[in-house]
């Protein structure tokens, strides 16, 4: 309880007559990595919103670092599918968007953008502007601004989903090095199942109609971890539950 | 880069120089009477023999031009604005605004002068009557297709309202807005004759005039070099707006930022910082 970073107490949260999100209840653990799968209109992207305090919630409570942040903005890194970078602005000018929109630009700023590019391997890229990367090197730049916003808790919304399997297994590796140095407290959606397990300590399974969380499942695959996770039993195991959870039967 | 140059810039002007070329052989050999149509050194030379008094006419246009695009521009940019910001404003204002485009041009001249004299005013107000339309509609456009999950990552940060309109949706408006000045530019110069046209007092006093005078003295040469000299205004200032837009968006064709004092200065810093 002390060590929660984020509390959400019964937040729930409709459209008209839908209700997206059923009154919800979780505690997030500061420093940990939780994936959340589900399929589409299972009320992710409305967890994720209310919880970066784009959308207010219906009722209920939102707490970050026992502070109630309900229904404001500013508290959180927050990544998409989408890279949203802006074309007019070079890598490093991007790394820096959001103090850009908050405040002056400080050479702190700056010199914190050039060391975390040179740190994951973006260094040779910073004055080079977005359209002249790949996906996989826009998606990393995207994350480096969603990191040096020094928020405690990131809010990654499918961040890999639009990449190929490959530079995906990469990304994934990179991420876990990247969470791992800077102990940051990660929120993952995904709807890959493989990667949900491979990246995370816990597992948040949600299903539509409403959208809520149907299951809560610790995740006992021991790290580091490589690819030969992938076939680990404890692996198997865990994702196989979460099939039968996501698609019925057997479990 | 010399490659670049050679397609920029020297074929345009070899198509300008076989189009004159083309001129010149059809009066030659359909034997065109020069009081119909003139050669186009004939038509050239008939504006530089008359330099002296031309040059002050010429400058007065592209003063009326300049200004009366830069005031439509500010103009077009704000309705767009205001349009883009509040959609009360947005059914208030466009009404007027496209029924001002529908008001033929060549009738405001006569109110304009009761309203401003015979002076260079009412042709600024006719240019950057028809140069604001243009802007106003592509900045509009520009800003309400601002991609609205950017402005949702705006917000997340915590960014407030005047800020994102700064640094997300005025540059993203770049293209559109530029899209709007290009063919306010095209305009312009056309604005400005339709001015001296409808608001000038003696033939002396304007571009526009001395060509209408020109005519009804049948020297047909001075009149096809007077419409050279507009046409050259209006080419000039459309590049002049172009050369704009590529300085303005270099992220357009370059890979990698150029080096700007300003970085140039941090990159010392960091440098000294790593030893």
């Amino acid at each position: 309880m002390a060590n929660d970073l984020l509390q959400l107490r019964d937040v729930g949260k409709s459209f008209g007559a839908t209700l997206a999100l059923e009154a919800t209840s979780l505690d997030i653990e500061d420093g940990s990595f939780v994936a959340i799968v589900g399929p589409s209109g299972c009320g992710k992207s409305t967890l994720f919103n209310v919880i970066a305090g784009l959308l207010k919630p219906d009722g209920g409570d939102v707490r970050l670092d026992g502070e109630l942040v309900t229904g404001t903005a500013g508290h959180v890194g927050y990544m998409l599918q989408k890279d949203l970078l802006l074309p007019w602005r070079t890598v490093e000018d991007n790394i820096t968007m959001a103090a850009r929109l908050t405040r002056r630009v400080t050479n702190d700023d700056r010199d914190e953008a050039r060391r975390v590019a040179r740190q994951y391997g973006l260094g040779e890229f910073l004055r080079y502007y977005p359209h002249a990367l790949s996906g996989g090197m826009r998606q990393r730049v995207a994350f480096m601004r969603t990191l040096v916003t020094r928020h405690p808790l990131l809010l990654l919304d499918e961040p890999f989903g639009a990449l190929d399997a490959q530079t995906r297994l990469e990304m994934q590796q990179w991420l876990l090095q990247v969470w791992k140095d800077t102990g940051r407290t990660v929120l993952f959606i995904t709807h890959d199942v493989d990667e949900s397990i491979f990246l995370s300590d816990r597992v948040l399974v949600m299903s539509p109609r409403p959208g809520r969380i149907v299951a809560d499942l610790a995740n006992p695959v021991a790290r580091p971890r490589d690819l030969d996770v992938l076939t680990d039993p404890q692996f198997v195991a865990l994702k196989k539950q979460i099939l039968h959870l996501l698609h019925g039967g057997g479990g | 880069m010399r490659r670049t140059v050679l397609r920029n810039v020297a074929i345009p002007l070899l198509s300008i120089g076989l189009l004159l070329l083309l001129w010149q052989g059809i009066v030659v050999v359909f034997d065109v009477k020069s009081y119909i149509a003139p050669r186009p050194l004939a038509a050239i030379q008939a504006v530089t023999d008359n330099w002296g008094l031309l040059w002050p006419l010429i400058l007065g246009t592209i003063r009326e031009t300049i200004y009366g695009f830069f005031y439509g521009a500010l103009l077009g940019f704000g309705f767009g604005v205001i349009m883009a910001k509040s959609s009360f404003l947005h059914r208030l204002v466009y009404p007027v605004l496209v029924l001002s485009q529908g008001v033929p041009i060549i009738a405001l001249g006569a109110p304009l002068v009761l309203i401003l004299g015979f002076g260079v005013t009412p042709k600024i107000v006719i240019v950057a009557w028809i140069v604001f339309f243009p802007v106003t509609v592509n900045v509009l456009a520009g800003l309400s297709h601002v991609d609205k999950d950017l402005l949702n990552l705006a917000r997340v940060y915590g960014a407030s309202r005047w800020r994102t309109f700064l640094q997300i949706e005025i540059p993203a408006s770049t293209t559109p807005l530029f899209a709007g000045l290009k063919i306010g530019a095209t305009y312009a110069v056309t604005g400005a004759i339709i001015g001296e046209l409808a608001s000038s007092s003696s033939s002396g006093e304007s571009l526009a005039l001395y060509q209408q005078h020109a005519n009804s003295n049948f020297s047909t040469a001075a009149v096809y070099g007077v419409t050279m000299v507009m046409t050259v205004i209006g080419i000039s200032w459309f590049m002049l707006v172009v050369a704009s837009e590529v300085l303005a968006t270099p992220w357009q064709r370059r890979t990698v930022a150029r080096r700007s004092l300003f970085h140039a200065r941090d990159d010392v810093n960091a440098a000294t910082s790593d030893q």
